[in-house]
């Protein structure tokens, strides 16, 4: 997809978002949804160039996403850093982490690199849940209370100002898409398409995977710390309930509704996804189950998501 | 002699090795279904775990659900192990054979077998809710050896399993099928040359390897909780004991079996269960980083 | 007999056959020359129902085998012999013969064919228990073909079974075709510029760029000057 495409996608998908407030804005639990929208959007879209375009198996999205909030939000609560900068050091720190479980695994088979991120995954709940999780201030399995909002400029972003917030959100999080957009279609890009078509031919090049497929690790585990950092001090409270499966599934299900690997597609496919999760509220206990039969579904009958049909249309507009 | 404390401490340990050899006995079952599929069939299985579940959960609903009297534990084997089978079969069939046209079918397969897990997990909690399940023994009592006591329990799980690995490991080499399952492992091209349907060896082995993790789960529920959210933690568990053998291998998932049972029952004991995952954890990532193709494996 | 008519192949993008059309009448040795990559295998794996994409008939006798997978078509008596080593490494010899008959075509064969493959080729009787990754090229390529003669097939499609081999062994091989030939199976035998091959055929096909571009019965083959130029190297 052209540069220019996946801008328009993305800027008519955040437009219409940024024009919703003008409506809503005086509904809290819109609002809420809204914002969710935003920092999801993020998630997937890093996840997705991992799996979809790095082409790299790794599970351990959600993991780094709980990395970034909790650090932040220890160094704020306990430290007593101002969020603004916690919210950097996080982003960094989950960074650093993403270089750390990447090192060891990012040479090995799929299957590997699958297991090795999915047992980070496994091994943070009764991490921050133990012992090791309380002495660094993790709050055990009560999880965190209290992590102060973000403030800039004496301003603070909170509960009851909802709409500025929102805005705020909106610019980091449009930020970190288009950062990722211009990641995708940079040099590192073009060899990873490379790296895609011909490994040995890619390699004359002097394009090694191993340092590509870290580079892009840190990078989206940077956005992806960012923005769990500011999911943290947006809601003000953090649990380790967060790694249970039902996040990591709903995240699943934005990439695969979006279309795995088209990019800018997770955009597209967490807007849709919180909408429909919502609206399945109602289902209650069988929410669950249904979102596993979604995946299933999804995987068998639309391979390339919303933006299947997009490229379609794309195409087919080239073609006349 | 010895001071009170001491013997205590050799009693503490002794359990704590026969808790090792008895979960690693089914560690084993589980690897080496586990190796199998992977090996070939290529198709990772994210749900592996939530099968051990299902096992466990057939055998409840006969043994406590239902208060099934007649033939105990044989019934629930001769009806249960059938019944994983047709399931694991229809899964590659249905859900997982329609993937392999595409090219990346092998990361579809993970995500979809992802969902799976999570649709059988929350279909568990559904149906039995999220109140932990328990089944009797498979035999009570006890055996003393001496000063050691061994429960009739544990010995069965010991027993059962390593027999269920010799069976497989002998039909695997005296039966067409068997035949066939290494025909295709081996050579996939070459097995269709032959004449063996691939499709259905594929479909084949992943009953199998359905029918040994949910053997697994019967024998193991006895002794822990049938818990619906612990799927992923076990197919974690299954996976970390193939990496640590060795991809393939079934003589070096039958030695990390044992090693991880003990390695988890002495963690456990010292640190608390909580941590046996993470001590998995750290395990598998020095296997990674020390000796990549793990203890007995080929290679890449 | 096995009647091909305007078979198209395709692997990927790439159209490997293009309306190819050829005859094996039975009893026949029929050879297919041509440049390496320009199709040979293909049509002998299409005709096995082992290629990707393929549209056009292929007849045996009065049955259809286009579309019939290749489980079906080893069970109607067709069976492949493949240029590189489709063996299965980690097994013996016996087992690898074993598994040749793995079609239930074969199964009551089994083991009056096991005798036959044993008579003719004793070398591998001496190694019935070797590994078939620990053997050397010549004996690589007789386990394969006894392992294609396992299937108690009426008709063999043979690819290149000189390739890789010493002068000496290749003589060995084309002699072994001649006897399978003599016993009563149909062969259809792919090689890229073998002179020998030639005196054994009853027909010669030459297929270039995924078209045939010469048909004609062995004289008629040895006689053509572009075909001694290209491929018979007189």
């Amino acid at each position: 997809m052209k540069l220019k495409h996946m801008a328009v996608i993305i800027l008519a998908s955040y437009g219409i978002l940024a024009v919703l407030p003008v409506f809503v804005g005086h509904t809290s639990y819109v609002m809420n949804i809204l914002i969710m929208c935003l920092i999801w959007a993020v998630v997937a879209s890093c996840w997705d160039v991992i799996m979809g375009f790095a082409g790299i198996f790794s599970f351990g999205q959600v993991a780094f996403f709980v990395m970034g909030a909790y650090c932040s939000a220890i160094l704020a609560i306990t430290h007593h850093v101002p969020p603004v900068a916690s919210i950097v050091i996080a982003g960094v720190f989950t960074a650093g982490m993403g270089v750390l479980v990447g090192l060891p695994c990012l040479k090995l088979a799929g299957p590997y690199v699958a297991l090795v991120t999915f047992g980070v995954h496994m091994a943070l709940q009764p991490l921050l849940k133990g012992e090791i999780g309380i002495a660094l201030g993790s709050g055990g399995a009560a999880g965190l209370l209290n992590i102060p909002p973000i403030s800039l400029f004496g301003y603070t972003f909170g509960a009851d100002t909802m709409v500025p917030t929102f805005y705020l959100i909106l610019a980091i999080s449009l930020a970190c898409v288009l950062t990722i957009m211009g990641m995708v279609k940079s040099y590192w890009g073009m060899a990873f398409l490379a790296l895609k078509d011909s490994q040995p031919f890619a390699a004359s090049l002097g394009i090694s995977a191993f340092k590509y497929k870290l580079m892009v690790f840190a990078v989206t585990s940077f956005l992806t710390g960012i923005i769990g950092a500011v999911y943290g001090h947006f809601y003000g409270v953090l649990s380790a309930r967060m790694l249970d499966l039902d996040l990591f599934s709903i995240l699943m299900i934005m990439i695969l509704a979006g279309g795995l690997g088209h990019f800018p597609g997770a955009v597209i496919g967490s807007f849709l996804v919180v909408a429909a999760s919502e609206l399945m509220a109602p289902l209650g206990v069988y929410r669950a189950v249904t979102m596993g039969g979604m995946v299933v579904v999804l995987v068998l009958a639309l391979p390339d998501g919303v933006m299947g049909l997009f490229i379609r249309r794309i195409n087919r507009v080239h073609k006349t | 002699m010895f001071e009170e404390n001491t013997i205590l401490l050799f009693y503490e340990i002794t359990d704590v090795i026969i808790a090792g050899l008895s979960n690693g006995s089914v560690y084993a079952l589980m690897a080496v279904g586990m190796t199998l599929v992977y090996g070939v069939t290529r198709a990772f299985n994210f749900a592996y775990g939530d099968f051990f579940n299902m096992g466990g959960y057939f055998a409840w609903i006969l043994i406590v659900g239902i208060g099934l009297e007649f033939g105990g534990y044989i019934t629930v084997f001769v009806i249960v192990l059938p019944l994983l089978f047709a399931v694991g079969y229809g899964l590659e069939t249905f859900l997982i054979a329609p993937l392999r046209k595409r090219p990346d079918w092998e990361n579809r397969v993970m995500m979809l077998t992802l969902g799976l897990a999570l649709f059988l997990s929350n279909l568990y909690m559904v149906v039995f809710g999220t109140r932990l399940k328990s089944l009797p023994p498979i035999l009570e009592g006890i055996l003393e050896i001496g000063q050691i006591v061994f429960s009739y329990q544990d010995i069965m799980i010991f027993v059962m399993s390593l027999g269920g690995i010799l069976l497989f490991g002998w039909m695997l080499n005296n039966t067409r099928t068997g035949m066939a399952v290494r025909a295709v492992a081996q050579n996939p091209e070459g097995a269709r040359i032959v004449g063996i349907d691939i499709k259905r060896v594929f479909a084949a082995t992943f009953a199998i390897s359905t029918v040994m993790v949910g053997f697994g789960g019967i024998l193991l529920s006895q002794k822990l909780f049938i818990n619906p959210t612990t799927g992923g933690a076990i197919m974690v568990k299954a996976w970390v004991v193939t990496a640590f053998g060795g991809m393939g291998s079934i003589r070096g998932g039958l030695y990390a079996a044992f090693i991880i049972g003990m390695m988890e029952a002495f963690v456990g004991w010292t640190f608390g269960m909580s941590y046996t995952i993470i001590a998995l954890f750290v395990l598998l990532l020095a296997t990674l980083v020390i000796r990549p193709q793990g203890l007995m494996g080929k290679g890449a | 007999m096995i009647r091909v008519s305007g078979l198209n192949a395709f692997y990927g993008q790439f159209h490997v056959l293009k309306d190819v059309s050829i005859t094996v009448e039975k009893n026949a040795v029929v050879v297919v020359l041509g440049p390496n990559g320009h199709g040979k295998s293909t049509l002998l794996k299409s005709i096995c129902g082992l290629a990707e994409k393929t549209t056009g008939s292929i007849r045996l006798n009065d049955t259809e085998l286009t579309g019939l997978s290749s489980e079906k078509i080893v069970d109607s008596g067709v069976t492949y012999i493949a240029e590189t080593r489709e063996l299965f490494p980690n097994m013996t010899v016996l087992e690898n013969l074993k598994l040749g008959a793995f079609c239930r075509r074969a199964r009551p064969f089994e083991a009056e064919n096991l005798e036959k493959v044993f008579d003719l080729f004793p070398r591998l009787a001496d190694r019935k228990s070797q590994t078939a990754s620990t053997m050397s090229g010549g004996e690589a390529k007789m386990l394969a073909i006894a392992r294609g003669l396992m299937s108690n097939a009426d008709f063999l499609a043979i690819d290149e079974p000189s390739l890789g081999l010493q002068p000496n062994l290749r003589t060995e091989v084309f002699h072994t075709i001649k006897t399978i030939n003599e016993q009563g199976i149909t062969i259809l035998l792919v090689e890229q510029n073998i002179p020998q091959i030639a005196r054994l055929a009853s027909k010669v096909y030459v297929l270039e760029e995924g078209k045939i571009t010469f048909e004609g019965n062995r004289d008629e083959a040895v006689g053509n000057d572009h075909l001694k130029e290209i491929f018979l190297g007189m």
